[in-house]
């Protein structure tokens, strides 16, 4: 693996951004998922969808060499822009523009490809992720974003962690929450875009979502949560790497199985642990009395 | 401090969805000021906190703080505040006793800026303050509710607010605990020149702490010294039996 790894550069972009998308994704994941708005997540990746879908329509028929990536990337932040601005219409129904603007977009995407020509392999990868589809020029775009990212968090992380304890609370101390959530609105599609070519666009939320929900049942603070989050992405992205390289499964595919399994494996282990501890007066025991 | 008062309300009316929750509420709170709002449930205390905080609009009335109209104020590390459903939280929420604490800090720390070894120091502080050191690393959501409530209280101490606003703050403490907060009030409004807002359906508390007594229901009807004691008794009967505001005004 190491020798193809050296051989081949497209491995080594592929490896290279799975490691910085399975590092900034699940860093802000742990803010939608605290949340609640792992929503955003898939609501973006389907705006994104209907981008990629538009760029596939003007590669077939306007005949213009455009990346249909850097097409989702637009629409997926003029998507986070048009959720910030009908959140603020839907004012007692907040969470009724993430379902609006989903479906639409998952209407647009399936008219566009239709007139595209359909599904074809390019537009497979998009959906499910590939490991050939990662150019230099797509690393080096996922290496500036995801340092973008990661200095926005870092920078605003106080403000991130307090609006997402306790929002009213955020509000009164001074914390400026229209602007933090707009510019946090945007790095979310700006991790989705970049996710695209490695996960896929149907698993991008998957990537988002899964390795937090892991961090969070062994976490005993906040900042646990992003150390614990972002080591099984890891896990499951390099893992899954070498696991769709050797018996060319669809990376993103690979990828989220092994999160699933990590978070299925983590909760089984606190399961038998707490079980294994279990003293006569733990909840269990008197329910089953 | 100026001598400007800390917060002005005038002639404030709110109200939700047509219906009328506050009425013309005047009301002023002077520098080193202690006020006790009470008033029967439902009669709008909350309300008018929100008011004062920014969180909701009133439809008529100007509100000021520190003397700025609250538009322009900026300035909210002086504010503390308390809410009455400090636990409204998510209790899943992985969060330690620390970080929580921290927060109260963020405000006046402004944005780009991360804890140092000075702020940390204040957090402790507040932490032992509330009597919880022995829970500092722990989630905030395996504390009972008690508990809880002390983490939110020692959040609002830390940026050491010249104004601190407590929206029934011991709801849930025990009696012990109750007490040494009190003691904390007293020494923060004596001490320290604090300005307090403090709404309580404690009378003792209120009635033997409190410099002022607003009590509230849709209007501010009574609103002065404590120590005058048939208006404080009316006051309290009303707090008590929450009898309409209407019969209140007959008597007078
Ligand atoms: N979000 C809301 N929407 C509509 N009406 C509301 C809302 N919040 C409060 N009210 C109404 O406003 C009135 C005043 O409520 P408020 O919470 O200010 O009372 P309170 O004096 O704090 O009562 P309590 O002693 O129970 O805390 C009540 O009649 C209540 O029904
Ligand atoms: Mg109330």
């Amino acid at each position: 693996m190491i020798q193809d790894i050296i051989q081949f550069p497209f491995l080594q972009n592929a490896f290279l951004s799975g490691i910085l998308i399975g590092f900034i994704g699940p860093v802000i994941g742990v803010f939608l998922v605290v949340r609640r708005l792992s929503l955003i997540a898939d609501t973006l990746s389907h705006v994104a969808l209907s981008g990629v879908a538009a760029g596939l329509f003007l590669q077939n028929k306007v005949v213009q060499p455009i990346n249909p990536v850097y097409v989702g990337m637009v629409f997926s932040i003029a998507g986070a822009l048009f959720v910030e601005n009908l959140r603020r219409w839907f004012r007692y129904y907040q969470e009724l523009s993430l379902p609006i603007v989903l479906a639409s977009a998952t209407g647009l995407s399936v008219v566009l490809i239709s007139l595209a020509d359909g599904v074809n392999r390019d537009l497979f990868g998009y959906l499910f992720g590939s490991l050939i589809a990662v150019s230099r020029t797509d690393l080096m775009i996922v290496a500036l974003i995801a340092l973008l990212v990661l200095v926005m968090v870092v920078l605003l992380y106080k403000e991130l962690f307090y609006l997402a304890f306790e929002e009213e609370a955020a509000v009164t101390s001074g914390i400026p929450k229209n602007t933090i959530h707009f510019v946090f609105v945007l790095l979310v599609a700006l991790v989705i875009a970049v996710s695209m070519n490695i996960v896929g666009i149907l698993l991008v939320s998957a990537m988002m979502t899964l390795p937090v929900a892991a961090g969070l049942q062994l976490a005993k603070s906040f900042k646990q949560v992003f150390v614990y989050a972002v080591l099984f992405s890891q896990v499951s992205v390099l893992t899954g790497l070498v696991l769709s390289y050797y018996f060319d499964l669809a990376t993103g595919g690979t990828i989220v199985v092994l999160a699933a399994l990590l978070l299925a494996g983590v909760i089984f282990v606190k399961k038998m642990v707490t079980w294994a501890k279990g003293s006569p007066r733990s909840p269990r025991k008197i329910r089953q009395v | 401090m100026s001598q400007e008062p800390i917060i002005e309300l005038r002639d404030v009316t709110f109200r939700y969805d047509n219906r009328p929750v506050l009425e013309h509420i005047n009301m002023t709170l002077n520098p080193g000021e202690f006020l006790g709002l009470v008033g029967p449930n439902g009669s709008g205390k909350s309300t008018l906190i929100k008011i004062i905080l920014g969180l909701l609009k009133p439809q008529e009335g100007e509100v000021r703080l520190f003397g700025q109209p609250l538009s322009r104020f900026k300035d909210w590390s002086r504010v503390g505040y308390v809410s009455q459903k400090a636990n409204s939280f998510n209790t899943g929420f992985p969060a330690t006793v620390f970080e929580v604490v921290s927060m109260g800090l963020f405000g006046k720390m402004g944005l780009f800026k991360w804890m140092g070894k000075k702020e940390k120091e204040k957090v402790y502080q507040a932490i032992e303050t509330v009597g919880l050191s022995d829970y500092t690393r722990q989630n905030i959501g395996q504390l009972s509710g008690g508990q809880q409530q002390r983490v939110f209280i020692a959040r609002a101490l830390v940026s050491e607010p010249d104004l601190l606003i407590l929206d029934e703050p011991t709801v849930g403490v025990d009696a012990y605990s109750v007490a040494q907060f009190y003691q904390l009030l007293d020494n923060m409004h004596r001490k320290m020149g604090v300005s307090l807002v403090l709404v309580s359906h404690d009378i003792g508390v209120i009635t033997s702490r409190v410099d002022r007594l607003a009590c509230l229901n849709k209007k501010l009807f009574f609103h002065g010294d404590p120590e005058d004691f048939s208006e404080q008794q009316e006051c309290i009967l009303n707090q008590m039996y929450g009898h309409d505001v209407h019969v209140i005004e007959h008597n007078h």
